[in-house]
């Protein structure tokens, strides 16, 4: 490589760095109330301090963050605390499939760095970005720029809310900001009949198993909307094939 | 044994394996798939599972009162996102879809209080 396309090459993954730190700079509000109650919560638990701002900083996944926490102040044993945590993580298995086959040619660390800081956000502007076929070169670079946006950011708010036991007032309703930006964010991904039914699925099933333990409503209602989206895309493609026109 | 703003061992061991087992969730499929080829069956299903699990993640968010279905208290937020989604789906944009939604959310709640 000569040193003109090198010097192109880095041009181009900084651009992809910037643009990731861009792209979830908007989610940070939507990181504040949630941060803060999680750090208030790790003090609660008997973490201490930098207890709670290290298990923001190491899980970097609130939900199981406060199921820990919660779990740990009520006594529980502490195999219980930790499994119950990781049974609410399971829906990054999801993300880590997907990305799997989105980063065919990545090295064993370029792996270990997208598996780091696999998160919701992360991994949804990660799919944005594939959809618009921006910066395909560089897909790691802007996922760490969207990484090392968030990822400090959430460990600030934890840290705050452990050290100053501050929260937001509810009025503000700031924690609607998480579902509005996921919203905001899948609704332009949705690009087949398939994909809307399975979506429409997921939602209906996801509200009527939200009473199950541990967020584990939301692997079966992931299930239940795939195989939807499956069950619908054959059928478009039986009747394509039926009457002729190309699929 | 407690160490003040520094917690107990027991904390730390939840912390520990919190981490590390979350860690081993995402590399799961990151590390077991690495260079393999999918076959185009389990491909498709992925790009199904993806709005699914997403829908199930957030429509409770909206929908939901404390784990209740409750239209009484919700249609504000119930409203808000649609109109996320709306314009989302016509113009896309993060920021502005998000002033839009959280604008609707408390103009809804303005005016009915």
């Amino acid at each position: 490589m000569t040193a003109d396309t090198g010097a192109a090459a880095s041009a181009a993954s900084r651009a992809a760095f910037r643009a990731g730190v861009l792209e979830c700079l908007t989610l940070i509000p939507s990181y504040v109330p949630f941060g803060l109650v999680c750090g208030v919560a790790g003090v609660q638990a008997g973490l201490g301090e930098w207890g709670a701002v290290a298990l923001a900083a190491f899980a970097f996944a609130g939900s199981s963050q406060a199921v820990l926490t919660q779990f740990l102040q009520g006594g529980a044993p502490l195999m219980i605390a930790v499994l119950s945590g990781l049974v609410v993580n399971l829906r990054m298995a999801v993300y880590s499939a997907a990305i799997s086959s989105r980063i065919a040619g990545a090295t064993r660390r370029e792996r270990m760095l997208w598996a780091a800081f696999l998160v919701d956000q992360t991994f949804i502007s990660n799919e944005t970005r594939h959809q618009r076929g921006e910066h395909m070169d560089h897909p790691l670079a802007f996922y760490l720029g969207c990484a090392f946006t968030l990822w400090p950011w959430w460990v600030l708010m934890n840290a705050i809310g452990a050290f100053a036991g501050a929260k937001l007032p509810t009025s503000w309703q700031l924690e609607f900001t998480i579902p509005l930006s996921f919203v905001a964010m899948v609704v332009p991904l949705l690009k087949s009949r398939g994909q809307i039914l399975a979506a429409m699925a997921g939602g209906v099933a996801g509200v009527l198993l939200y009473a199950m333990p541990l967020k584990t409503g939301l692997i079966a209602a992931c299930v239940f909307g795939t195989c939807v989206g499956m069950l619908v895309d054959t059928m478009l493609a039986k009747r394509a094939m039926s009457s002729g026109a190309t699929p | 044994m407690n160490w003040g703003s520094f917690g107990t061992v027991d904390g730390w061991l939840a912390i520990v394996g919190l981490a590390i087992g979350t860690f081993a969730i995402r590399y799961s499929f990151i590390g077991l798939l690495a260079g393999k080829k999918l076959p185009p069956r389990f491909d498709r299903a992925l790009q199904l599972a993806v709005p699914a699990i997403f829908a199930a993640l957030v429509v409770p968010l909206i929908l939901l009162h404390a784990g209740e279905f409750n239209m009484q208290i919700r249609w504000p937020h119930i409203v808000a996102a649609l109109v996320t989604g709306v314009y989302a789906w016509w113009r896309g944009g993060m920021l502005i879809s998000l002033v839009i939604g959280m604008a609707t959310l408390h103009g809804l709640l303005w005016c009915v209080s």
